[in-house]
């Protein structure tokens, strides 16, 4: 069998966010989204993910960067830290945890659909030779991280996969650990890829130390349409997700 | 109709000092059961890197094995990869002649061009290049076996004149396959008068469509060889018992096991936007296919599963649309015990492959002949 996730998530669920299950979507027209891949490591390979997922063999870490300029919480900008992996034979992403600009934002990302979010200034400045974003958290760069010599790709050639948080289900009173599957649709304006570039990344500030980017893979940015789609997966952090998984919504 | 069987050499954790060697072993038993037997092929993929799921990164090294215990069997590579970082064209050449003389003219020469970061990655292969290195690999290895020396000024690689030695027993030289995956492939195989091994378990009007097309195409294709090899095979799993019950049971753990370890695969167009792959072949496919380990329900149409009966009415459905032979996945990851797999195949040949045995459709043509 493929090597399972052992990660401890006890402590992690201590500051986990509380999610409520409905049928909201989000949607945010006109979004730049960075993401820029990085092997890891294989030290720790089975213990950066739950119980629930299989890691990837490499472990490929994903910075992943949103900037909207306009929704209905006004311009913001979202940095998440993901992980590939797989719920069952499904390609997954494992939020390690995200940063967002916007404190109306990030509570909606964090109590809907369990986005792991603190806040940090986010700069994503986008060039006709490179994209560059950096993440200050407490007045130190925690992440430096960009893509070099953009070229034009369609947009249908870069694949985001689903993501899955780490959080505390709300039910009648009671709190349930689980893995919430955060499912996104993108309409592409426009597409490029290039060489990654990372300069600062303080893995133990996005909440793992073990997360030591090696080898770099990728680097893509896109202008779309985004909408996160209401939870329709949630799965049970400790078991494997082909046994754990729980359909609690439809689209 | 042709059959064969289709080496992975996974081997299952946890690892011990005997588990690659049991494996191994347990293939060459099952490899010279296949040669007493009337099996056409024995097929070995090249893969590297990938735990469990696949331990055969020296394929020529075991079909060299398999040929020194067989005398009749035709020994397939399956596929070897055309990525200048895994090796040369001109020692892929080499190789395969030595493999063809001691094997007595034996090779069947597959060729591809890997479709995971972790092999790719692991090389540092830009998945971008593959099609176009796999195009001057399979230009130049032909050249390099049917000249009696041979210069190159390419784009994947150059040489100066040079003979490439040993030369292949077969004349002018063994027959060529690439591997198909993904959508379009056939198409490439066509063009170039290569044999169609087909790697994907599809559903049958898919798969219909794409003998079709292959078919059309052959018909007006410049081969890279000196001869068209006009062939086409599909895969699928081989689970052959008077208990249809048990064979099924058998046969869906090792296909689900397959599909879902192939699914744990990180393809490079998960973590590298490129058209080099315009889907991911075989994963996607395979992640449509299963459920994960233990789910007995999903299995693709035309599976060679079950009693003699039902077996042979599968082969039929795929004879029916186009392919002239199957090879098939007898075990994996030894989810089944090995007396099982020996038994299969023994009762597959004696009730299922003389009913076939006779039926080929399409052999090589000398180019200029057909």
């Amino acid at each position: 069998m493929p090597l399972a996730g052992s990660l401890d998530i006890r402590g992690l669920l201590e500051d986990a966010p509380t999610v409520t299950l409905t049928d909201r979507e989000l949607h945010v027209n006109g979004v730049d989204i960075l993401q820029v891949m990085y092997e890891l490591g294989f030290s720790a390979v089975e213990a950066l993910v739950p119980a629930a997922l299989n890691p990837t063999i490499p472990p490929v870490v994903g910075f992943l960067v949103y900037q909207a300029a306009e929704s209905e919480f006004g311009p913001f900008s979202l940095v998440q830290v993901r992980l590939t992996a797989r719920a069952g034979v499904r390609p997954r992403a494992y939020l390690v945890s995200a940063c967002c600009d916007s404190p109306a934002a990030a509570e909606a990302l964090s109590g809907s659909w369990g986005y792991r979010i603190r806040p940090a200034e986010i700069r994503l400045r986008r060039f006709h030779d490179r994209v560059d974003c950096t993440v200050i958290s407490n007045r130190q760069a925690i992440l430096e991280v960009g893509l070099v010599d953009p070229t034009p790709i369609t947009g249908h050639d870069i694949q985001y996969p689903p993501g899955m948080h780490l959080a505390r289900i709300d039910d009648e009173g009671t709190t349930r650990p689980r893995l919430i599957q955060v499912d996104s649709e993108y309409e592409f304006r426009r597409a490029d890829r290039g060489r990654p570039g990372l300069g600062t990344f303080n893995p133990a500030a996005w909440g793992d130390d073990r997360l030591i980017p090696v080898e770099p893979v990728s680097a893509s940015f896109a202008s779309c349409d985004v909408t996160i789609t209401n939870v329709r997966y949630i799965c049970n952090p400790d078991i494997p997700a082909s046994e754990g998984t729980q359909n609690v919504g439809s689209k | 109709m042709e059959f064969g069987i289709f080496m992975e050499l996974s081997v299952p954790r946890p690892w011990t000092a005997e588990s690659e060697r049991q494996v191994y072993a347990n293939a060459l038993e099952q490899v010279r059961l296949a040669d007493e037997l009337g099996f056409d092929y024995v097929w070995a993929v090249e893969h590297h890197f990938l735990e469990e799921y696949s331990h055969c990164s020296a394929p020529d090294l075991f079909l060299t094995a398999c040929a020194m215990q067989t005398s009749r069997i035709r020994v397939g590579h399956g596929v070897v990869a055309c990525v200048p970082q895994y090796q040369s064209p001109i020692r892929v050449a080499e190789r395969a002649a030595v493999l063809d003389i001691l094997s007595g003219g034996r090779l069947e020469f597959g060729t591809g061009r890997s479709a995971t970061w972790t092999e790719l990655g692991g090389f540092r292969a830009n998945p971008d290049e593959t099609k176009k290195t796999w195009d001057e690999f399979v230009r130049v290895i032909p050249k390099m076996w049917t000249q009696e020396r041979f210069s190159w000024e390419g784009r994947v690689f150059s040489m100066p004149e040079r003979a490439i030695l040993p030369k292949p027993i077969q004349k002018p030289h063994p027959p060529m396959w690439v591997a198909v995956t993904s959508p379009g492939t056939e198409i490439d195989a066509a063009d170039r008068g290569l044999g169609c091994l087909g790697l994907t378990p599809g559903g049958f009007k898919e798969s219909e469509a794409r003998v079709n097309t292959y078919r059309a195409r052959i018909e007006n294709c410049e081969p890279v060889g000196d001869f068209v090899n006009n062939k086409v095979h599909t895969v699928n799993f081989l689970s052959c018992s008077e208990d249809g019950d048990h064979a099924r049971r058998s046969g869906l753990k090792v296909a689900s096991m397959f599909s879902y370890m192939a699914s744990q695969l990180l393809s490079a167009k998960e973590v590298l936007p490129t058209n080099s792959y315009p889907s991911a072949g075989l994963l996607p496919a395979l992640r449509r296919e299963s459920g994960g380990p233990g789910d007995a329900a999903k299995s693709f149409k035309g599976v060679t599963m079950g009693t003699p009966d039902d077996v042979a009415g599968a082969i039929r459905q795929w004879e029916a649309i186009g392919y002239d032979g199957i090879n098939f996945i007898a075990q994996f990851m030894e989810v089944v015990p090995q007396q099982y797999v020996l038994d299969s195949m023994r009762l597959f040949a004696e009730e299922v492959m003389p009913q076939f045995k006779h039926s080929s459709k399409t052999q090589p043509v000398s180019v200029g002949v057909a």
